[in-house]
């Protein structure tokens, strides 16, 4: 049940990254 | 202190974005080169990702033990293996969206020292990090030796990583700043010196603090007990449940270790620790071969699969070897007069292979234990349960309310996601059941 926990995880950090990537390319193109 | 565990592990979990994603936006302070498009823009940021996330692997597998202790190891090597088809992901993401938007970038020279260099480490680092996830994916299915895949494991991750760096100091996009560029290279620098620390500074110290074998006892079930003395110091105080890795035959520095849990009370004063192990086929066929007075190297204690929590009684569900760690509780609960009832669920092949059989029935004279065997297919006569554990059984020999006894599942892998969704059906929360696989390398 903890590996169930510790995929979620894994998708959780997934999501965040890519969300905070584009964060990072808006913040950059965005004059 | 599963309070204590959950903040501690929420905080690790925040760290590791922290480490991610901190030195990706550091990139936007100071001076800063005129934007590209946005697919441009977000094809880098997933890159400094991907690196970031690769390069924490190396802390990850650097057996911290205040960092895997709120996980457990077992949990900690789960990650490392998801999280890093997520990297590859981003990596290789990078790379594409790179080619699809910036064509002008891939167009192939007319000789090869015209190859910009920081191109030449991009490939290199992209090539590494995919041998590397195919052979950790398909290691068995390649036909790899363990011992020979877990020295490339590391070879390839330090290709990887230093390639990747590389890459970024030589295309010079961001990193054109002295203080940007240190901070990138002082980051991959330290996640490297992780991997020294492990294979280097620690075999170290137990080079100093070597153990020598006391006794070697023949147990039920193809399993050899091996008991370790600490040679000239104190040793360590373990938690039941708890494991080492262990290395015969070898100085500390070989690279393959071989985790094992310790089968001994925690109460020994004397630094004097036990472990059972089962003839598997691997290099555990070789351990009923050591001898008394040789001497070994234990690295420990590590897992976070340990009693302490408040509970009205333990639960113990152990298949096969699986009940190493079980034997360490019930003889330390013994040991400390635990008033505590203690149930175990024991399955096993056949009767003639119940390791520690005996000894368990003695220990209830010592301790409120009741020890029900399972055996698939038992023979005439036989008192205890047949099949396998389920949630029909726990019925039959657990006490309601279910929800508040203390669970600990230690066994092979479909038994134990059998177990799980049993405790499950009966309403135990996720807090109240441990579990740890003995085979997450």
């Amino acid at each position: 049940m903890r590996r169930v926990f510790a995929n979620w995880l894994v998708l959780g950090t997934a999501v965040v990254v890519i969300m905070m990537s584009v964060l990072f390319a808006l913040l950059r193109v965005t004059p | 202190m599963q309070l204590r565990f959950t903040v501690r592990s929420g905080v690790w979990a925040a760290l590791y974005l922290f480490f991610v994603l901190g030195p990706l936006f550091v990139l936007l302070a100071d001076r800063l080169p005129p934007a590209r498009s946005f697919w441009t823009e977000f094809a880098a940021a997933i890159g400094y990702s991907g690196l970031a996330m690769m390069g924490l692997q190396f802390g990850l597998t650097a057996r911290f033990r205040y960092v895997t202790e709120p996980w457990g190891e077992d949990v900690i090597y789960h990650f490392h293996r998801q999280i890093s088809q997520v990297a590859v992901g981003l990596v290789a993401a990078h790379a594409l969206i790179m080619l699809a938007h910036r064509p002008d970038l891939f167009v192939v020279p007319r000789s090869i020292a015209e190859v910009p260099w920081g191109a030449v480490f991009a490939f290199l680092a992209l090539f590494a990090l995919i041998a590397l996830v195919v052979t950790a994916l398909w290691r068995a299915e390649l036909g790899i030796r363990y011992e020979t895949w877990h020295a490339a494991h590391i070879a390839l991750a330090v290709v990887a990583v230093a390639g990747g760096l590389l890459h970024m100091v030589g295309w010079a996009f961001y990193l054109t700043d002295p203080w940007k560029r240190a901070l990138w290279i002082g980051l991959t620098i330290f996640w490297i010196g992780l991997l020294f620390y492990v294979r280097i500074v620690k075999p170290l110290f137990q080079l100093r603090r070597p153990y020598r074998v006391a006794e070697v006892r023949k147990e039920r079930g193809d399993t050899t007990t091996l008991a370790m003395q600490p040679e000239d110091h104190p040793g360590f105080r373990f938690r039941p449940g708890q494991f080492g890795w262990l290395t015969v035959w070898a100085s500390p520095f070989r690279i393959t270790g071989h985790p094992f849990s310790f089968s001994s009370s925690a109460e020994a004063t004397d630094g004097r620790v036990e472990m059972s192990i089962r003839n598997l086929g691997d290099f555990t066929r070789r351990i009923p071969e050591v001898s008394v007075g040789q001497r070994v190297y234990l690295d420990g204690p590590y897992g976070a699969f340990t009693i302490g929590n408040p509970a009205d009684m333990h639960v113990l569900i152990a298949g096969g070897v699986g009940i190493t760690p079980m034997m360490s509780m019930i003889r330390t609960l013994a040991d400390r007069g635990d008033r505590r009832p203690v149930i175990l669920l024991y399955g096993s092949k056949d009767r003639d292979s119940i390791t520690f059989r005996e000894e368990l029935e003695a220990l209830k004279s010592r301790l409120d234990l009741k020890v029900v065997h399972v055996l698939p297919d038992p023979p005439a006569g036989w008192t205890g349960e047949k099949g396998y554990i389920d949630a029909e059984m726990f019925k039959r020999h657990l006490p309601p309310p279910y929800a508040d006894h203390e669970y600990f599942i230690c066994g092979p892998g479909p038994m134990m996601d059998a177990i799980e969704k049993a405790l499950g059906e009966l309403g135990v929360p996720l807090a109240k059941y441990h579990s740890e696989r003995y085979s997450f390398v």
